[in-house]
């Protein structure tokens, strides 16, 4: 049983990294440029749980900073996606520019937030 | 011309009149005597005399004179009163009961004395002032180990005594030379009181009981537990004393000689003069009361007295004690006054040190706790007034631009919030660039 059960993990992440290697590259900029936020997020909440949340504004700030452009990356793939039927008439340069400028208001957020 | 000069001097003496009882003399001046008959003045002549040269300005009245008063126009006319009047069942004039107790709640000093045969007013004065004696009217004090050998009294009821209360404030700095010669009723106190003190008590052998008859139960107040003068300091500062004998301050027994039974010593003079003079020195604010002045509190290296402390800051906190030496306020010395910064419960309590001139200061840091705060100093020790001072200062928190301009702890956020933006941007560049 369990032999199997690795021989399906296996079966599963072969699958996934074939499937994976069929996305167009722009998307897997967004992807790493993601997981560089979220893994950044982390850090701070592991750092936060050592030493305490004494300036918690800062560490809010810290925390809202990353996941926000995250949420704002995830936001911009989703849009240029070609194969998300539901946003096919939107043009990609629409959703990059909304991408910028929200991420400048959000940056301008934690500006002012970090104290 | 010269009635001009003689209405200048008098005009220029008028302020003199305003220096009697005052809060800068503490002293009692005009003090009330009431007594059954003129007989007591003249057998009391020594103690009376005694109070006279130390400056007492003593009024001698019959118990009953139907002309008694305390006060006219709402002002007391006396700063003290010597109840010499045992048997006396009701006063005359407007004094009563309540009169004498309001009398003490206005801040002003009694000395009672109840005697062999003490009425029940008497009795109910001493009760309420937080003192049993004897219910049995017939009562008094029997020793047979310790009473006072003489040839005339065979039945044990003067005894001579020599447990005092320790407190060189209450009866000086001298030791007493010799037993203090009594003969009366005792009293009791009530345990869960803590303002009355036995000034002088019975030895472990006395027992009070009717001299005349025979004992049919064993009697009630027994020992040690028999006090023979207490004194109360009430917590408005007046100070009563109770005694179970009027024969205690009477000449005879000032002028007689002491020797208790079982000792060999024979003492000249007995130590009821000392004895009488420094508790009345006491009981008339003569000695052991206290003042405290100039309160000042202000942060270490400024002088000013700011209106808000801020958490962490160094304050300092300074007060002046003095102590009625009977003619003037001299500096009050001790090593064990203490200071509280309190709020509900003291965050910070230190022993005051001293200059050994009557200074008393000390410095300490703010808790990190912010709210309203009192500085409190409460000082109760035996045989002296009870100081309670409290000066109220709230305490702030930081203000915002009190906390460092970079926290160190908040770096890595400091850190974490311009990678991503940089990260951002050269997303953007990457993304936009790329083929």
């Amino acid at each position: 049983m369990a032999r199997t059960t690795t021989k399906d993990a296996q079966a599963l992440i072969q699958s996934f990294r074939s499937a994976y290697a069929a996305t167009p590259t722009n998307l897997k900029i967004i992807d790493i440029y993601v997981i560089f936020a979220i893994s950044t997020a982390l850090i701070q909440v592991v750092y936060m749980a050592i030493v305490g949340s004494f300036p918690f504004n800062s560490f809010l700030s810290g925390v809202l900073s990353c996941v926000g452009t995250a949420v704002l990356a995830v936001c911009l793939r989703i849009q240029v996606n070609k194969e998300n039927k539901e946003f096919k008439d939107l043009p990609p340069e629409r959703a990059f520019a909304d991408f910028v400028l929200s991420n400048l208001v959000l940056h301008l957020v934690i500006m002012n937030f970090l104290g | 011309m010269a009635k001009l000069l003689i209405f200048m001097t008098l005009v220029s003496l008028l302020p003199l009149l305003s220096c009697s009882f005052s809060s800068e003399n503490p002293t009692d001046r005009r003090i009330l005597v009431l007594l059954d008959d003129f007989a007591i003045k003249s057998s009391h002549s020594i103690f009376f005399k005694s109070l006279q040269t130390q400056g007492f300005e003593l009024d001698f009245k019959l118990a009953d004179d139907p002309k008694l008063t305390l006060q006219r126009y709402g002002q007391y006319l006396y700063d003290g009163m010597i109840l010499f009047s045992p048997t006396i069942e009701r006063f005359g004039g407007v004094l009563d009961l309540a009169a004498i107790l309001d009398f003490v709640d206005s801040g002003h000093d009694l000395i009672v004395s109840a005697d062999a045969s003490a009425s029940d007013l008497i009795r109910d004065i001493a009760t309420e002032c937080g003192v049993e004696f004897d219910e049995d009217p017939a009562a008094m004090v029997i020793d047979h180990t310790s009473y006072a050998v003489s040839e005339t009294e065979g039945d044990h009821t003067l005894i001579a005594s020599d447990d005092f209360i320790q407190s060189d404030a209450i009866l000086g700095k001298k030791i007493m030379e010799a037993p203090v010669l009594f003969q009366g009723v005792g009293h009791t106190l009530n345990p869960a009181n803590g303002l009355v003190l036995k000034v002088l008590s019975a030895s472990p052998s006395a027992f009070s009981a009717n001299p005349k008859s025979k004992l049919s139960t064993p009697p009630s107040l027994t020992g040690s537990a028999i006090s023979l003068v207490s004194v109360v300091q009430a917590r408005n500062n007046a100070r009563i004393l109770i005694s179970g004998s009027l024969s205690l301050f009477s000449n005879r027994l000032l002028r007689s000689g002491v020797q208790k039974a079982g000792s060999s010593i024979r003492l000249e003079r007995s130590g009821n003069e000392q004895f009488v003079t420094e508790l009345s020195k006491w009981v008339f604010h003569e000695r052991g009361h206290l003042k405290a002045v100039n309160v000042r509190h202000h942060k270490v290296g400024e002088t000013d007295e700011p209106a808000i402390y801020r958490i962490n800051d160094v304050v300092e906190y300074s007060v002046e004690m003095y102590e009625w030496s009977g003619t003037s306020w001299v500096p009050y010395i001790a090593d064990d006054v203490q200071m509280q910064f309190y709020m509900m419960s003291p965050y910070v309590l230190k022993t005051l040190s001293t200059d050994q001139k009557g200074h008393y200061f000390s410095s300490f840091k703010v808790p990190d706790v912010y709210g309203v705060f009192q500085f409190k100093v409460e000082y109760n020790r035996l045989g002296y007034t009870s100081l309670s001072l409290s000066k109220q200062i709230p305490v702030r928190p930081f203000k915002h631009n009190e906390y460092e301009r970079f926290i160190t702890t908040a770096f890595p956020y400091y850190g974490a919030s311009f990678s991503t933006m940089a990260g951002f941007f050269i997303f953007t560049i990457v993304y936009l660039y790329n083929k």
